[in-house]
């Protein structure tokens, strides 16, 4: 199988325990919900080639242990990441309440510029839940965070949720606002930008496709 | 594993007998999940609604399906040891990760095949578990991570024996950028119990256990699972590279013991 693609991105997976990240991480790759699952302990680890606004994005994803303990083990997987999902669970309300600590280790340890989505997961449990949609949406706003609910049972929104975020991190590669060749960015480019790349115009990434230097 | 929602043939009649009265632990988390909604409605005062089966749906999926009165299934004796365990040792409590420890120690007790070692495979499995917990619970504490006996040294101390015995595979890793932490540290602290099926896992933990240096052996163990794959790893990027590291791919136990040995030999 060849991988040609434009673009690699370092995503993170982050919230506590039990919210569902490895289960949206297999839904998102195998496109099955995971019925038998372990806890993570530390760090998994997928990939997946998608397509986004005509670009060949691989995204590199790193699932992460969700309990206290293992803070300061996961922390060690945040450097470089481009973006992330920060979860929780729409039927625990303690899941929600920690979203603050986990987005201020994501922009403190990762990057300043990390474009996170915010996915209130479980979505299919709606008798129990104890997080409003309206709730949610107001805090990602006020924190500069997309948002969705999700489901990695039924797989509703799961694939959108990692789609918006590389989108967003395409857009900002576009408009300048974030630059692949900084140290850190948790951007690579791929065999198939390497060649056409490195334009000086940056800015105007459409421009530069036929660029060969 | 099917083996651990079977019920016990050795269920604790204490607790189960109903002329005690006992709570179980069955009961006391339904409660503990009662009250904290309760909590947390009055707190928030949005939590639309709280549902009266949710209690009793604490495993949405059936896989810990509560047996009828009057039985238990094993992973409610492996439940109850890891309860009392962390309620004894309040400064580890309970880490994710110690059910895979004490779950190969309770099979190989329960499924003996001599009855009076089965009867009483709750309070020896109990027994071992706290005696290998006493030298390996540093894993386990966060705040000693960084510290000499805690894991971040240990995960360091498989690549500084990689160094020493396959240097080209040690600087590719490095090259690549993958570091220890990314794989040991699930093969450390779990002591590689989720890397390979149960039987074999029983077969590694037999050597490891019987070296008076285990937790040393276990770094050679780990360092000869590198090497037997270094041509798989010295071809492969960092994508490929993490997924056999994360995802194992030699079966055979014995080859990897093999290789441990040979490392030990030649030190």
């Amino acid at each position: 199988m060849s991988e040609t693609y434009d673009f690699l991105f370092k995503f993170l997976v982050i919230g506590n325990a039990g919210t569902g990240k490895s289960c949206l991480l297999h839904q998102f790759i195998e496109k099955r919900f995971k019925d038998e699952s372990n806890h993570t302990i530390g760090v998994e680890f997928g990939s997946k080639i998608i397509s986004v606004v005509n670009k060949m994005v691989k995204l590199q994803i790193w699932d992460t242990a969700g309990q206290e303990r293992f803070r300061s083990v996961t922390r060690s997987y945040y450097r470089g990441a481009a973006g992330a999902l920060l979860v929780y669970d729409i039927t625990s309300r303690e899941t929600y309440n920690a979203l603050t600590t986990w987005l201020s280790d994501a922009r403190m340890l990762a990057s300043q510029n990390i474009v996170i989505i915010l996915c209130g997961n479980k979505k299919d449990l709606e008798a129990d839940r104890e997080v409003t949609f309206l709730e949610a949406s107001r805090f990602a706003q006020e924190n500069e965070l997309m948002f969705l609910e999700t489901s990695a049972l039924t797989g509703e929104n799961v694939e959108e949720a990692f789609i918006q975020c590389a989108r967003k991190i395409l857009n900002k590669i576009d408009s300048g606002e974030l630059d692949p060749e900084r140290m850190g960015s948790g951007i690579q480019y791929g065999d198939a930008a390497l060649r056409q790349l490195r334009s000086p115009r940056r800015g105007q990434p459409q421009g530069s496709q036929d660029c060969s230097c | 594993m099917a083996f651990f929602q079977r019920a016990t043939d050795y269920p604790c009649q204490l607790i189960l007998d109903p002329q005690n009265d006992y709570e179980t632990l069955r009961r006391r988390v339904e409660q503990t999940t009662l009250k904290a909604q309760t909590v947390n409605r009055n707190r928030s005062g949005v939590t639309n609604v709280s549902s009266p089966g949710k209690s009793l749906n604490l495993y949405p999926s059936n896989e810990y399906e509560v047996l009828p009165n009057g039985s238990e299934a094993h992973w409610e004796v492996v439940e109850r040891i890891l309860f009392i365990y962390a309620k004894l040792n309040p400064g580890i409590a309970y880490v994710q990760g110690m059910n895979e420890i004490v779950g190969p120690i309770y099979y190989t007790f329960a499924t003996d095949p001599n009855d009076e070692w089965k009867e009483h495979a709750e309070a020896d499995t109990f027994f071992c578990f706290t005696n290998l917990m006493s030298e390996n619970r540093d894993n386990f504490i966060k705040s000693l991570d960084d510290s000499q006996c805690g894991i971040t040294f240990k995960m360091e101390s498989v690549y500084s024996m990689l160094k020493d015995r396959d240097m080209e595979l040690y600087l590719k890793l490095q090259e690549q950028n993958i570091k220890p932490q990314y794989f040991t540290f699930r093969w450390l602290t779990l002591l590689l119990s989720q890397e390979f099926l149960l039987p074999d896992v029983i077969r590694i933990w037999d050597s490891l256990f019987s070296d008076q240096d285990r937790f040393h052996f276990l770094i050679l163990v780990c360092c000869a699972m590198l090497i037997l794959i270094r041509d798989q790893l010295l071809a492969g990027d960092f994508t490929i590279n993490m997924r056999l590291l994360q995802d194992y791919p030699i079966t055979d136990v014995h080859t990897i013991l093999a290789k441990a040995k040979e490392l030990q030999d030649h030190s």
